[in-house]
């Protein structure tokens, strides 16, 4: 049956993806939820909270209030919590409560700035879509509210789009940075990991923009188009292990699961063998190749695995593919397996 | 601007009284702040017995989580525990959850799942979340055509984090639904069950000693039972002991199908309180007991941990198998000092709070879900703490989580918890911890 998982667990929704690119710049940031929800972003999403302090919380609805729609009781509580905690902005973030009772969050928006002061960045995201969705949609924001001024370029400095742990399983930038430092860039900026909201108000001083995950890619299409700063697609943070086993295959038929970007980069260090690169999450066109698929269901995975030799995935996936008699190589990704995991 | 957290003392808060709780205490008031501290007590399915583990409680059984994918996310923790063959998923997506379509495909999933497994479950939970507490979803309905459709037994798990204060919150209706397949059958006058927690009592709780003493020759447990046939015969007890609020509901629904009444029991930390318990459970069962040695035991745990390190200054929280207050207001009778603590105050436990006021009433309480424990820093004098969440705050303190899966009940809680941190005491002072 479609949408029926019997291997898989969910993997790491839109409000989870959106809440992790908000989690460093200094706003206050609600989800519009019961409680379960921010309880799955905080204990197993996000896995900055335990090392980094973040004004994230629950909106605790509870049944009058989204029967109701007493979105002036949210906001009520939003400027009380303003009054608690020094912000620069705040966030609302959907899930399926709002989606049921077809919240305005436009309107939401609104009332919040008019009651706080401050901008406010509310994002429909409803709990059923991937995490990339999510962090799309608040990359692509945040860009559009904060990156307005022109200011000069600085040649040598790099900024990068898609880092979160979601992505990457990583909490700090450091490694990246100093990375790319190595390559030439004298400042290195990852937005929303050890940056703040300073830095995104300032993107347009970029020289060029690094997208790692299809997520950042509507956000570097709003630089480009509004700055004129190029970006290109990649992923630097391969793990050094994945890139020694995939270099040493040779003749195999292989398949790459992992966020798109991630998988083509690894998909570079094969040689003389056939490769097709799938995932579950955002797959953008322009950076696919034939063959390349978007999966949906376990089935979609059991049938793209079927005629190939070697498996390049999250452990999670195995279960999925118990038939699979072929080499294993196992690439994590945060998104999938999550604190359960431990990949970070 | 405040930078600070949030606290009222013990006797500022009894003085407003029960009606006049300030709104920093109430979580329905503010924003909840999912702390570190608290994420066991405020995600509902991740480690602890939320309703995904608690509706597999009744042996052999799987789960059909109906909903957003969000919902379902952090049941991956659940892997570690054994679980990761027990749950299947059905992934609402938005449409599903405007037009409700996906009703029709529950009996069909449920159907599917049962033909798929090597042995067939014994029931199949079915559950559903915050959508379809908004949709008025009757799952009743829904679950007679799954089992129709399966062959299986169908049951509804009710996670509505919506309705986490209405009179029957999704925990007290989880508790209701694992022993909903329970069928009449002539009970035993020698057998009695225990209900109120997912895990059963500590092996060592003497009210199994107590109950032996009192011809009671089967405890049943759902925690103890292993498979379905087990849990089946829980209805053969010929009376129950409620051992939290919550299973009341339960209980009274076994009373009026299955004709088993019951007893409430609270679990507390006051030795005398405990010994007045047992009075009145032996005088509902007609016999009296012997629960002299347990008594003197617990009593010598405490002694033990204040002759040898004084009057302890602890930090309380309410990430544990007691009540917050119950347990200050306890530590407090003892001779020892309650300098914090992090707790939700209500109806339930008001009494105790009422007590702890005059007896100390320089306590700070906090609530760990209000946003301000952001800010948190400890500015009381405090010597060892008690709760995962104290041990948060605290991490440099000795402490005991006092949380385990084996429920403390009775003297031998009083006992563990005392000879607990007595040992945490020991291991900081030599370094080890």
């Amino acid at each position: 049956m479609k949408k029926l998982l019997k291997h898989l667990s969910p993997l790491a929704p839109d409000d989870s993806g959106a809440c992790g690119v908000l989690y460093e710049l200094g706003g206050i940031t609600v989800i519009c939820d019961a409680g379960g929800c921010a309880g799955n972003v905080c204990g197993f999403d996000e896995p900055r909270w335990h090392e980094k302090k973040a004004a994230l919380f629950s909106a605790g609805l509870r049944d009058m209030d989204a029967i109701l729609g007493r979105d002036d009781q949210l906001v009520a509580k939003l400027a009380d919590i303003c009054g608690q905690i020094n912000a620069e902005f705040t966030a609302i973030i959907g899930t399926p409560v709002p989606a049921v009772i077809a919240t305005d969050f436009h309107a939401l928006e609104r009332m919040s700035e008019r009651k706080t002061g401050l901008p406010c960045i509310a994002l429909p995201t409803d709990g059923t879509r991937l995490y990339d969705y999510g962090e799309s949609m608040a990359y692509e924001a945040l860009f559009r509210r904060f990156a307005t001024e022109t200011l000069p370029v600085k040649p040598k400095k790099l900024g990068i789009l898609g880092m979160t742990p979601l992505n990457t399983g990583l909490t700090r930038a450091d490694a990246l940075i100093t990375a790319m430092q190595a390559q030439g860039w004298e400042e290195v900026v990852c937005f929303g990991m050890d940056s703040g909201l300073a830095e995104i108000r300032k993107a347009s001083e970029c020289a060029h923009i690094l997208v790692i995950s299809p997520s950042g890619v509507k956000a570097a299409a709003y630089l480009q188009k509004t700055f004129g700063t190029p970006f290109t697609a990649d992923y630097p943070l391969l793990p050094a292990e994945v890139i020694t086993q995939a270099e040493a295959l040779r003749g195999k038929r292989v398949l790459i699961v992992h966020e798109q970007f991630a998988a083509n980069a690894l998909r570079k260090h094969l040689t003389d063998c056939t490769c097709k690169c799938a995932t579950w999450f955002l797959l953008e066109r322009q950076f696919a190749e034939a063959g390349d698929v978007r999966i949906a269901e376990e089935q979609q995975l059991i049938d793209a695995a079927a005629d190939c030799d070697v498996v390049i995935a999250d452990e999670r996936f195995r279960r999925v593919l118990r038939g699979f008699a072929g080499q294993w190589i196992s690439f994590p990704h945060y998104a999938v397996s999550g604190a359960a995991g431990q990949t970070a | 601007m405040a930078q600070t957290a949030y606290y009222i003392t013990a006797a500022e808060l009894a003085a407003r009284g029960q009606a006049d709780i300030p709104h920093e205490l109430l979580s329905a008031k503010h924003f909840i702040y999912s702390s570190p501290a608290t994420l066991d007590f405020n995600s509902p399915g991740a480690k602890g017995f939320g309703v995904k583990r608690a509706g597999l409680v009744i042996p052999e059984s799987v789960m059909l989580l109906v909903a957003p994918g969000c919902c379902g996310r952090n049941t991956a923790l659940l892997d570690e525990l054994g679980y990761s063959e027990r749950f299947f998923y059905l992934m609402l997506d938005d449409t599903d959850i405007v037009t409700g379509r996906y009703l029709t495909k529950i009996p069909k999933a449920c159907a599917e799942i049962a033909a798929e497994l090597d042995k067939k479950p014994s029931a199949i939970m079915i559950c559903v979340t915050c959508v379809d507490a908004l949709l008025g979803t009757d799952m009743e309905r829904v679950c007679r055509s799954s089992t129709e459709a399966a062959g299986v037994p169908a049951v509804p798990a009710y996670m509505y984090a919506l309705t986490r204060e209405k009179r029957l919150p999704p925990m007290a209706l989880a508790r209701k639904s694992i022993y909903s397949l329970l069928e009449k059958q002539p009970r035993k006058s020698d057998e009695c069950a225990i209900m109120g927690y997912f895990s059963a009592l500590e092996d060592g709780c003497e009210i199994y000693d107590l109950l032996r003493g009192a011809g009671i020759r089967k405890i049943h447990e759902i925690g103890r039972c292993q498979t379905f046939a087990e849990y089946r015969e829980i209805s053969r007890a010929n009376f129950s002991i409620v051992l939290n609020a919550e299973a009341r509901y339960a209980a009274q629904d076994m009373e009026k199908n299955l004709g088993i009444p019951f007893i409430e029991l609270v679990r507390l930390f006051r030795i005398d309180k405990i010994r007045n318990q047992y009075r009145g459970l032996g005088q509902a069962i007609g016999v009296t007991f012997d629960d002299a040695p347990y008594y003197e035991e617990a009593a010598a745990a405490i002694a033990a941990l204040k002759q040898q390190y004084g009057d302890l200054h602890f930090a309380v929280g309410e990430c544990m198998n007691a009540d917050s207050f119950e347990l200050a207001l306890a530590l407090t009778e003892y001779g020892f000092h309650v300098s914090e603590i992090y707790g939700t105050i209500g109806e339930r436990n008001f009494i105790f709070l009422k007590k702890l006021a005059e007896l100390s009433p320089e306590t700070r309480i906090f609530s760990n879900l209000s946003p301000t424990m952001l800010n948190y820093c400890r500015e009381t004098e405090i010597d060892a703490v008690i709760g995962a969440d104290a041990m948060y705050y605290h991490p440099e303190l000795p402490g005991v989580h006092f949380q385990g899966e084996e429920q403390p009940f009775g003297y031998r809680g009083v006992t563990l918890l005392f000879t607990q941190l007595a040992e945490a005491m020991r291991l900081r002072e030599g370094g080890s911890v």
